[in-house]
């Protein structure tokens, strides 16, 4: 005699989670026969830029630096990209929410997935450049998936925040990009962790993506085994992200349809 | 067998913001300067509200506007939440509140009818098995493969009525959405409810057409001002409502 008989269940909801990544998908790659292509033209620039930069004029030593940027720029974009589709992930639906009763936190899911995607489809295209550029190819490529898991749990997370406080303070988004861009300096994407001063070095490892991009050069560029105590960091960040995420979700999702 | 829908002492209330802050810099300047402030004023739009509708029954709501038909619709469909009291719905709901809904522009009909069925919980087995059948009922032909965005107005409507009525549902909610597109397929939607009616769906519906409700319901209820007034047989809540409501409208 509960709402729970009624209360749709996130799994009987899994095709429309599907349909709703291919949907964006579709939507980006159809008419633009380049679309895919614009797609990878971001992180390829990014490349470029920091390349030239960091190397030749600021003069960063880093032996093979666009295989050490590659590796992090891709994971870190797709952190980044969904952070900010996040807070459009509510707002941006307002009709289907105020229609439909759909469980919500499909939304944002769908947006991380997509993400995923389009991260995961970079990286195909990206895999011969790392062999290229003499990525080292060791056991320790096994864990990779592990992480890149941990990261996406941990992206989860702040997208069912983000969204939800979004509904209520529609300003978050430019928030989140300055965070963003702050974030991105703070975490060893374009330097290593270890050129990083000793004084400051607890407040880097207090960010949860030094975690997760450490990992990935341990593993893709060092060619040894992620530290043990990062992987563990970025498991304990990924659980505390998801938790507060849903529990955020949950307690602000009935005052969506009036809010918006 | 347990009732499709119960209502127990429904109340909702909605806040009227005034001067509304919806970002953080209104908020934080709303510490400093109380001109700039959120005021909310409450305002009730269902007061203790009660019934029950039985599986297979359909149930008119009538009422002026402003009498919170919608909204009671709305919370049976479950995207509003009571703000006391609660409502039990026992079943596959579908929401025809307004057609179309979820609709994407850059996709074609075909791909809409997957996208929009999982909406409301279709599995893509369950959508396979009605895809021909809503096809068919919107008399969209080879315009399914068409983006949705080159539709006129009463083919999106033909093709959301069509999805909605395919999903299978064991309650239909219906806010008036039988003024869409041609008189003949106006007709053919009747047809298709008293049809869904026969085959023992529970229908909730909201018209002001009162021959509609005669001829499709089995009882009425009237609402004003969010108070249920009465609750009976369709013919009797008309004269009611035409009695109580029409003078009102009327006079200046």
């Amino acid at each position: 005699m509960s709402t729970i008989e009624t209360q749709p269940s996130l799994f009987q909801y899994r095709e429309l989670l599907k349909n709703l990544v291919i949907k964006d998908l579709k939507v980006k790659y159809r008419n633009s026969f380049l679309g895919f292509l614009w797609s990878l033209l971001n992180p390829l620039m990014m490349i470029i830029v920091y390349s030239v930069v960091l190397r030749y004029i600021l003069r960063v030593q880093i032996e093979n630096f666009p295989l050490f940027l590659i590796i992090g720029i891709l994971p870190w974009n797709l952190f980044s990209g969904t952070a900010i589709a996040a807070t459009e992930a509510i707002t941006g639906n307002a009709n289907l929410i105020k229609k439909i009763a759909f469980p919500r936190e499909v939304l944002p899911l769908a947006t991380v997935l997509f993400h995923v995607a389009q991260f995961l489809l970079a990286l195909l295209v990206f895999f011969p450049a790392l062999a290229f550029l003499g990525a080292p190819w060791t056991p320790a490529i096994a864990l990779y998936p592990l992480v890149l898991l941990l990261q996406v749990v941990f992206t989860g997370g702040v997208a069912l925040f983000l969204s939800a406080i979004a509904v209520a303070y529609r300003d978050i988004k430019y928030l989140t990009e300055i965070a963003l861009m702050i974030l991105f300096w703070m975490t060893p994407v374009v330097y290593h962790f270890s050129m990083v001063p000793e004084r400051v070095r607890w407040l880097f490892e207090l960010n949860p993506m030094t975690a997760y991009i450490t990992a990935y050069h341990d593993m893709l560029y060092w060619g040894r085994w992620p530290d043990a105590q990062m992987v563990l960091l970025g498991s304990l960040w990924a659980v505390l992200a998801l938790g507060v995420g849903s529990w955020v979700f949950r307690r602000r999702q009935r005052l969506f349809t009036e809010d918006l | 067998m347990l009732p499709a829908i119960e209502v127990r002492h429904v109340w909702k209330q909605f806040l009227i913001r005034h001067n509304r802050a919806d970002s953080l810099k209104e908020r934080f300047i709303g510490l400093f300067n109380q001109r700039y402030r959120e005021r909310c004023e409450p305002f009730w739009a269902l007061r203790d509200i009660s019934f029950t509708v039985e599986h297979g029954e359909a149930l008119g709501l009538i009422g002026p506007n402003g009498s919170g038909k919608s909204t009671l619709l709305r919370l049976i469909a479950r995207t509003l939440y009571p703000t006391k009291g609660e409502i039990i719905v026992r079943g596959r709901v579908a929401p025809m509140i307004e057609l179309g809904v979820g609709f994407h522009h850059e996709l074609t009909g075909q791909e809409n009818i997957y996208l929009n069925a999982s909406l409301y919980g279709l599995t893509r087995r369950e959508i396979d098995r009605v895809y021909h059948d809503i096809v068919e009922f919107s008399e969209l032909g080879e315009f399914i493969d068409v983006p949705v965005k080159n539709y006129s107005t009463g083919m999106y409507a033909r093709l959301g009525f069509s999805i909605a009525v395919h999903l299978d549902p064991d309650i239909l909610l219906v806010d008036e959405v039988l003024a869409v597109g041609d008189e003949r397929f106006q007709n053919k939607c009747l047809e298709k409810m008293l049809e869904l009616r026969k085959q023992g769906k529970t229908i909730v519906f909201i018209s002001h057409i009162a021959e509609i409700v005669q001829r499709l319901c089995d009882r009425a209820c009237l609402l004003m001002q969010g108070r249920m007034v009465e609750l009976g047989e369709v013919s009797k809540i008309i004269e009611l409502y035409r009695s109580a409501a029409a003078p009102r409208v009327l006079t200046p």
